[in-house]
């Protein structure tokens, strides 16, 4: 499709027997911020690195920008930026010095593009430490520099508060909102921290064991975890007409025959109790609910949950 | 990717590299034990009062015990400086051609291991013009210098396919340091047969530089040897390429 800067299709990565990603899915809308949520392990890198054509896929196959990366790599790489696991640098050259390398080897015609990338993740430009001196924040930020040195219209950054203090978290956080909403980026972010996708991401993939559990946006996944009264009773249908006309109820969903969900957590539960009992509906039980996204998640992997 | 680029890269990677430092320091070490060496006397007189002894010494004694096994550390850590950094998974989606980038690689060593005996070569000229600047001819000097030169690149070949296997197979320079020292070494015996010791990589380099008196013979069967690490080592770096 079109709108659609990554898309794998029935991706699996084997070592030997053990499957580690196992034919996922995934679609990453152009401009749009995609959240890869899943534990330490769960097989996110490997997904990215088979995105990137660092691993070679047992089967299925990526499209980038609508085209394989294989015979297509000259065109697509200067498209993409990436900080894949911990970023490796020459630790013996300075920051500037290193990105100077792979602006060279980029053959990036900019001559400020060092400098302007250093700027953008706020890391000093001719500095005289060495990479190797580096603290986890600052080798990060290089990472970052070096994934938009070359203007990339794709960001595919691995766990990148990795290592960052909570004031660098919320850096990065806004870094890569402003990547996206300023400029126009497609970002593609992996993480195991549920608050960091939900903050960040447009569309969130939710990753177990390999499996893509579930991909959706996170308005939609909100709006499946909201507050809600759930309400047991003998007739729903019957209930569902007595709350539209006594309280003008519109926001609410059906279950089943006997359940439903009343999404208007404000109204008085008494009330509500009366009115249905006037009718004639038994009810069975009447309860406030209150699922978070991390009971969500915490449900669709099996109750392992996510941090 | 230019190739200009490439080595533009590697050469910007040794930058404040303490590989560099350790391959000067050897140098400069070998200078002064020949030169110490060269106190010891011969029927009254020091050897190193003699013309052209310490050129000649602190060259073969060096391509003997200590700059193979320095070209091969210097070849292996430039060799596998991005798996120690980790930058290989930055480099290939740039993207940067393996073969190519470690064809780069190769030059510089062989470059770096010029160096290293040009600046023999100068300080033993520098030490032989203050101990006998009037016997100090230009063609003497020109003679040296096509020796030193020749027989750097000789080694560079000798000890190439050292470098590659290692790379290979991903061991620490250290190992390849280990090994070319070994294999340096056991050219003290080889070089005391004629036939083996033009085949025999290391003992090899002296006949193409002329440092040993050679047949024709020798000489080709000499250069073959050399070819032939030449080629070894192509052939391990293009297996490097397939398999990554």
């Amino acid at each position: 499709m079109d709108n659609l800067a990554i898309e794998c299709r029935q991706l699996t990565k084997r070592y030997d027997e053990q499957s580690v990603v196992n034919q996922v899915n995934l679609n990453v809308k152009r401009e749009h911020i995609y959240g890869l949520l899943g534990r330490n392990g769960a097989g996110k890198t490997t997904i990215m690195k088979m995105i990137l054509g660092l691993t070679a896929p047992t089967s299925g196959e990526v499209l980038i920008f609508g085209m394989p990366l294989q015979r297509n790599e000259k065109r697509l790489y200067p498209r993409i930026g990436a900080l894949i696991e911990k970023p490796g640098f020459y630790p013996n050259l300075t920051g500037t010095e290193n990105l100077e390398i792979f602006a060279k080897l980029r053959g990036t015609t900019q001559s400020d593009a060092v400098r302007k990338a250093l700027d953008v993740v706020g890391l000093p430009y001719q500095d005289r430490k060495i990479f190797g001196q580096y603290s986890m924040g600052m080798k990060q930020r290089l990472g970052i520099a070096n994934a938009i040195l070359h203007d990339p219209e794709l960001l595919i950054l691995d766990e990148p508060t990795n290592g960052l203090d909570p004031i660098g978290i919320a850096e990065m956080r806004a870094f890569i909102h402003n990547m996206s909403a300023q400029f126009g980026k497609t970002i593609l972010i992996s993480s195991h921290i549920l608050s960091e996708i939900t903050l960040l991401a447009d569309d969130i993939g939710i990753l177990h064991n390999g499996i893509l559990l579930e991909e959706n946006t996170i308005a939609e996944l909100e709006k499946k975890n909201r507050k809600y009264i759930q309400l047991e009773v003998s007739d729903a249908a019957k209930a569902v007409l007595t709350l539209e006309q006594d309280f003008s109820i519109k926001d609410y969903s059906v279950q089943d025959l006997h359940l439903l969900h009343v999404y208007d957590t404000s109204l008085d539960m008494g009330k509500i109790n009366q009115a249905l009992i006037q009718q004639g509906i038994t009810i069975i039980s009447a309860q406030r609910c209150n699922d978070t996204l991390e009971d969500y998640f915490r449900k669709v992997t099996g109750g392992e949950g996510i941090a | 990717m230019k190739m200009r680029d490439l080595l533009w890269a590697e050469r910007r990677k040794l930058r404040r590299s303490n590989i560099l430092l350790i391959a000067f320091f050897a140098v400069i070490m070998v200078a002064i034990i020949v030169y110490a060496q060269g106190q010891f006397s011969y029927y009254g007189k020091r050897y190193v009062e003699v013309n052209e002894w310490y050129m000649t010494a602190a060259l073969s004694l060096g391509s003997l015990y200590v700059l193979p096994a320095i070209i091969a550390l210097t070849g292996t850590y430039i060799i596998q400086l991005e798996d120690q950094s980790d930058t290989m998974k930055s480099l290939a989606i740039v993207p940067v051609s393996l073969p190519r980038m470690i064809r780069a690689k190769w030059i510089v060593t062989a470059v770096i291991t010029l160096a290293l005996y040009l600046i023999l070569f100068l300080i033993t000229l520098t030490t032989e013009a203050i101990l006998h600047f009037p016997l100090l001819t230009p063609s003497g000097i020109l003679s040296f210098v096509k020796q030193y030169i020749i027989q750097g690149l000789s080694l560079f070949l000798a000890v190439s396919p050292i470098i590659a296997l290692a790379a290979k197979m991903r061991k620490g320079y250290w190992l390849a340091f280990i090994f070319a020292e070994g294999y340096s070494f056991a050219a003290l015996f080889v070089g005391m047969q004629p036939t083996i010791s033009a085949v025999y990589p290391i003992t090899a380099a002296f006949h193409v530089s002329g440092y040993y008196k050679t047949t024709p013979t020798q000489m080709l069967l000499s250069i073959c040897s050399l070819a032939i690490c030449g080629t070894l080592t192509v052939a391990i770096f293009h297996q490097l390429k397939q398999e990554s």
